[in-house]
């Protein structure tokens, strides 16, 4: 495999082995992010390529200053010493540079005449048909749309059939494509990935041959830490153009931030931040450039939780300790927001508004909020029905639809049955979603969900 | 005349000899032709002639400066401004709840700075707006153009498509209700494909490609006069996770809201910014603040915040020079951004007449 951070091969090889080991590998190289140069930017295009003599050039490089990016960080005095150039000349070079960056002009018309041309490409519809509706169309191309929620709800399931979906033929909705699939918690499972393919369409899927093909074109990458996850990354643009890729899927960014990134160091949270930004962007940029839908399901809690006051927190605990230690001694880290917040102290589990909590921190929530374009919310409704609803998208309202998990994947259901299927919605960082707080009661899975609602911050 | 040889915008190693040969003012530069100039100091003679040009360019429009002629310096009275100020339109957003606290909707010659919380709406103003500054001037718009600036890539094209279709028949039901020929003539002109041609879409995808483009944005503009509206929809985003150095950040934003503030000015145009929310640790508590920190927060003349109270969106008007800090509710429908209630329709004929872009509401109609 193509190296590109620079690092030798043998480095590389044994960052398996001593992941295994437990260690976080990553912590202490993480000034390696930094070190990845992202492909196709044109921010560390060379000078030489932007137009300037090749004099003017080799007397930069002894400042150290060889790419546009450094060209354009520097003052007009700073220029002028460096180039030697008077003011005026200094600020041609400076057009001179900037158009050899600057991004290409395109009227809105032209991209709506773009869309027009290929519209079915423009979404990849989910086949469940109010939801397609609801997003005019299905998982947008072009952006990213993240699927959250928590842990049991159906996401890897929504991936299995969405991965399905893009290998089938354009006729039948499909983008007849490859995927690509990250896998970072072995959640993957092919036999399933069959069941769902079988159930769904058995008209199409009649003989083996077409099973196998979809299956062939569905590729999977297990990657186990943040640099992996990064790198994988990094290599999809030219996997994607090899192997015409239609749809990449990432499952899930959370387990490997929670692993890697302990919140209680306070060091980690710019980091950790650092690295869902630099992967949003790169991702974003193959998005854009290739027009593909890029989903990424499951930080397993709410990356929605933000910055919530000390209350709010409080319940969220105290509701799933006490009925969780109904008989059974588990911890509270099931459902812990760890993501989000930095505790050092929850005492007791009284449910008092008093308690102290050490301190909030918010950043995955919110740098991550801004990223995607859109997001999708996974919840429990009672035992079998579970709710999908749309939190932040640019095209569509809020809406929320029941679905249950069947042999076929995700199957939405009437809303006549239900009474309270309305949403208005509200803040998709703050969005009460329902957990499921019991696990064993009296010996039986039971089935209470209990909402768990935010109070904003202000 | 009597101005330092150093102070010209010459380059440093020229002006190293100049000053090693012993000139000091212009003066004494300007006696001396440009050959006998190139043996003394050692240079070529196309470069002597080039220096002396510059000197004697500088000097001129000092002189004619010191003698009583503007040509550079503006000056005007405070009455002038008044005058301009009045005269000068507004763009407006279509809730006019929020036009109201904003004093008449988006100013010109202004930033306007949007921040908010992800999901709450920054972006569907920005197409919004993108959409009502081409609104012909007989409905009260501005009949501009538009530049969008995006670094964050969520311009949906089929979303301003919705919000331009809303805006078209809002404006033909405004010309049905009064007959007039301008009003037909207008609409012509005013239909999606224009709206949708005259939005000059640039992708930015860091920090880099926005540097550059907004270098190169006054030669665009030059090329294209009409534009009155120029949107940056995420200036945090490409400035938050790749520099580490927060120096030349805060840097290079300084030097960015000055490009755009002359910008503004130069070309009147207003400039509209989308800023995110981070989160500022307190003794005991955090808030959400805007983005890239405090000094940033003097680039903006006019800064909205834009959150959430429950179910409901609000727009604060936080920092304005003329205006009051005030909160308003606003929507997101499909047509757009739109106020909560609508306003009274109770409206005189006179009044109508007056503000020919408020129709009176009609029954059952989805606002």
């Amino acid at each position: 495999m193509q190296q590109l951070s620079g690092r030798p091969l043998s480095e590389t090889d044994q960052s398996l082995p001593r992941m295994l080991l437990g260690g976080s590998s990553c912590c202490g190289e993480v000034g390696d992010f930094e070190k990845v140069v992202r492909c196709g930017s044109m921010a560390t295009k060379k000078l030489r390529r932007a137009g300037l003599s090749q004099e003017l050039c080799d007397r930069l490089s002894r400042h150290q200053i060889t790419t546009c990016r450094d060209f354009l960080c520097l003052s007009l005095l700073e220029l002028m010493k460096v180039t030697g150039q008077s003011y005026q000349n200094v600020q041609k070079l400076l057009c001179k540079v900037s158009l050899a960056c600057a991004p290409k002009m395109q009227t809105a018309y032209e991209m709506k005449m773009k869309r027009a041309i290929n519209p079915s490409s423009a979404f990849l519809s989910t086949t469940l048909h109010g939801l397609d509706k609801a997003l005019h169309g299905g998982v947008a191309c072009g952006s990213l749309t993240e699927v959250t929620g928590p842990p049991g709800c159906g996401k890897t399931q929504f991936c299995l059939m969405m991965s399905v979906l893009a290998t089938l033929p354009i006729s039948m909705g499909g983008l007849h494509g490859a995927v690509i699939y990250i896998d970072t918690e072995s959640a993957f499972g092919a036999e399933r990935l069959v069941e769902i393919a079988g159930h769904r369409f058995p008209n199409y899927f009649v003989t083996e041959e077409k099973l196998f093909s979809m299956t062939r074109n569905i590729h999977l990458y297990p990657e186990l830490t943040c640099d992996c996850v990064l790198k994988r990354i990094e290599t999809l643009e030219e996997e994607i153009i090899s192997k015409k890729v239609k749809l990449v899927i990432i499952d899930s960014i959370a387990s490997v931030v929670r692993k890697e990134f302990d919140m209680k160091l306070q060091g980690n949270l710019l980091e950790r931040s650092n690295f869902l930004a630099r992967g949003a962007s790169l991702l974003k940029y193959l998005a854009e450039e290739f027009s593909i839908p890029t989903q990424i399901p499951g930080l397993q809690h709410l990356c929605l939780l933000i910055v919530f006051p000390q209350q709010v927190w409080v319940i969220l605990t105290n509701q799933i300790t006490t009925r969780l230690n109904n008989g059974l001694d588990v911890q509270a880290n099931i459902v812990s927001p760890a993501d989000d917040l930095c505790l050092f102290e929850v005492s007791g589990a009284s449910g008092s508004k008093d308690q102290e909590l050490g301190y909030v921190t918010a950043a995955l929530g919110n740098t991550w909020s801004h990223s995607v374009n859109t997001r999708l919310i996974l919840q429990y409704h009672d035992l079998h029905t579970k709710q999908v609803l749309v939190a932040k998208s640019p095209v569509a309202p809020f809406a929320a639809f029941f679905y249950t998990i069947e042999n076929s994947g995700l199957v939405l259901q009437d809303g006549k049955d239900h009474p309270d299927a309305s949403w208005e919605g509200c803040s998709p960082i703050l969005q009460a979603i329902r957990v499921r707080t019991s696990i064993l009661k009296d010996g039986f899975p039971s089935a209470t969900a209990d909402t768990v609602k935010l109070e904003p911050p202000i | 005349m009597q101005r330092d040889v150093g102070s010209f915008p010459l380059a440093p190693g020229l002006r190293a000899k100049l000053i090693g040969a012993g000139f000091q003012t212009a003066e004494e530069l300007l006696e001396i032709g440009p050959c006998e100039l190139s043996k003394e100091i050692g240079i070529s003679k196309e470069e002597a002639l080039e220096t002396l040009q510059i000197v004697r360019r500088e000097c001129h429009s000092n002189a004619t400066r010191t003698t009583g002629e503007p040509e550079t310096v503006k000056k005007c009275t405070a009455l002038e401004l008044l005058e301009q100020e009045q005269a000068r339109g507004f763009i407006i957003t279509f809730c006019s709840a929020l036009d109201d606290i904003l004093g008449g909707g988006v100013q010109l010659t202004k930033i306007t700075e949007i921040c908010g919380a992800p999901g709450v709406g920054k972006t569907q103003l920005c197409m919004q707006l993108a959409v009502d500054v081409q609104i012909p001037e007989c409905f009260g718009g501005l009949a501009g153009e538009a530049v969008f600036i995006d670094t964050e890539g969520s311009f949906i094209v089929d979303r301003v498509a919705d919000i331009a279709t809303a805006c078209v028949q809002h404006c033909q039901l405004i010309a049905e209700t009064h007959q007039e020929e301008d009003f037909q003539k207008s609409l012509e002109t005013f239909s999606l494909e224009s709206i949708l041609s005259h939005i000059y879409y640039f992708r930015c995808h860091d920090y880099t490609e926005l540097l550059a483009q907004v270098y190169l944005l006054p030669d665009f503009l030059s090329e294209h006069s009409k534009v009155q509206l120029v949107i940056v929809d995420g200036i945090a985003f490409p400035f938050r996770h790749d520099l580490e150095d927060l120096s030349l950040r805060t840097r290079l934003l300084n030097g960015l809201a000055q490009q755009l503030i002359s910008i503004a000015n130069a070309h009147k145009l207003a400039v509209v910014l989308t800023n995110q929310m981070t989160t500022r640790i307190g003794q005991s508590q955090s808030m959400l603040v805007p983005a890239l920190g405090e000094s940033w927060g003097h680039a903006a003349t006019i800064r909205l915040i834009f959150h959430w109270d429950n179910k409901q969106r609000l727009a604060t008007l936080y920092k304005s020079p003329s205006q009051k800090e005030s909160t308003v509710p606003f929507h997101i429908t499909p047509n757009g951004f739109r106020d909560v209630h609508p306003p009274p329709s109770s409206q005189t004929p006179a009044e109508i007449e007056i503000n020919p872009r408020k129709r009176p509401r009609l029954e059952g109609e989805n606002q």
